[in-house]
């Protein structure tokens, strides 16, 4: 790494809610565009606009569609059993959260 | 390089059936899955236990292993015998699927490598570019609250020319912006996996997470701190200094204020449109009846007040 790279400071951009179309969540994970579909009807991610052209995904279908295709790929899970395994786990982290905020560590 | 014993990974012994195997690992993969498990090692435990599942749950490659012999200890330095493959017939270099990159040198030597599954770009259609990537990076609250300069490291699998996995570590400069919250996403175009050709580099996407702070606690963008105070100042009210991630505030106490009360500072929160809100917890600390002084004080109140902490449990 030369001095260039150590001064070198990268600005991103902030993935607002509901900003991501179709095409940029599948290339983001690295899944077909079908599969991505599924999981909107079995409502594992519900996007915003109406009609597919017009979908917009939030940063936290990022999460829940990688954290999806683990559970596809190394569990068998079905897509069914995804979305109970995904809203349970949800849960449990909020809980864990509010557990945090009153003081139980 | 170290001998792997793959049943002990799996907790069986060598002579369990190929039904018993998938049982087995469906069972732990789901202990292990670091998306469910708390363990803490349970990502390097999901690692073994898929590579060992790899070789097993194929008779040909469980043949091959088991032909090695029964008298190697795990972690015990290992070489394969000249020709111990012969015979045997690995289909794509012995890999079929799982997550690559992530087997050790031993099922390496053994399998042959499993590369970086190249066919999956292909199969997608992004021929040309590079994929996108992601980690996850721990941020202090102080920095989402005034925007902040943070140095990240990075360990990324890469394949090299000769086709081996190699883990590159890097460090990146980048920008937090002000009242990022925890859970979002900050896209950086062109530093995910480099593309192959003429192609474009991948993108890498960020997911913020806080470190855990001394003193607040984080839900969205409100901001919490629990609040230790006497009970008179509980009773009777007080004022009393409590710190912000702004600097120091005086606090209202109301009078009868009471255990696990939250008030409210608006807008004192994470930074946003809207921004969040700080709120204060209380909890009530009781002193101590440890002297004569104090006990005093316990029992004159015991006489003197007319009180029931417990007036809906009837008895």
């Amino acid at each position: 790494m030369n001095s260039h790279d150590l001064l070198l400071v990268h600005t991103g951009t902030v993935i607002e809610e509901d900003s991501l179309t179709l095409g940029q969540l599948c290339r983001a994970c690295g899944v077909h565009a079908d599969w991505v579909i599924s999981l909107v009807e079995e409502s594992i991610i519900e996007p915003q606009g109406g009609e597919l052209r017009l979908w917009r995904f939030s940063g936290a279908s990022l999460v829940r569609v990688r954290s999806a295709l683990r559970l596809q790929r190394d569990l068998g899970v079905n897509l069914a059993g995804i979305a109970l395994a995904l809203d349970l786990m949800e849960e449990l982290e909020s809980l864990r959260a509010q557990m945090k905020i009153i003081g139980h560590n | 390089m170290q001998y792997k014993d793959y049943y002990k990974v799996m907790g069986l012994s060598r002579d369990t059936g190929q039904d018993e195997i998938k049982r087995a690992y469906r069972k732990l993969a789901r202990k292990y899955h670091p998306d469910v498990s708390k363990e803490k090692d349970a990502e390097a435990k999901f690692k073994e236990l898929g590579e060992a599942y790899e070789v097993l749950k194929d008779p040909e490659k469980r043949a091959a292993y088991d032909q090695l012999g029964a008298h190697w200890q795990a972690g015990q330095d290992f070489r394969p015998p000249p020709n111990w493959n012969e015979g045997f017939e690995f289909r794509g270099g012995g890999f079929t699927g799982g997550d690559a990159g992530a087997f050790s040198d031993f099922f390496e030597q053994l399998f042959g490598r499993a590369g970086f599954r190249p066919a999956e770009r292909e199969q997608y259609g992004f021929h040309a570019r590079g994929q996108d990537s992601h980690a996850k990076i721990h941020i202090d609250l102080e920095d989402s609250f005034h925007g902040a300069t943070r140095n990240i490291s990075l360990s990324t699998p890469e394949m090299n020319a000769q086709g081996q996995v190699q883990v590159k570590h890097r460090s990146l400069n980048i920008k937090i912006p002000k009242g990022i919250k925890a859970g979002q996403h900050i896209r950086l175009a062109g530093q995910g996996s480099p593309g192959s050709g003429k192609g474009q580099s991948g993108d890498l996407f960020l997911e913020i997470a806080f470190n855990n702070h001394p003193l607040y606690r984080v839900s969205e963008t409100d901001i919490y701190l629990e609040l230790p105070i006497a009970p008179w100042e509980a009773a009777l009210g007080a004022k009393i200094k409590v710190p912000t991630p702004e600097g120091d505030v005086d606090l209202k106490i109301p009078p009868n204020s009471r255990q696990g009360s939250k008030l409210r500072l608006t807008g004192r929160g994470l930074p946003a449109k809207t921004p969040g809100d700080f709120y204060v917890v209380l909890q009530i600390a009781l002193p101590p009846a440890n002297t004569e002084k104090a006990k005093a004080i316990y029992q004159k109140m015991r006489e003197e007040l007319d009180f029931n902490p417990r007036p809906t449990l009837g008895a």
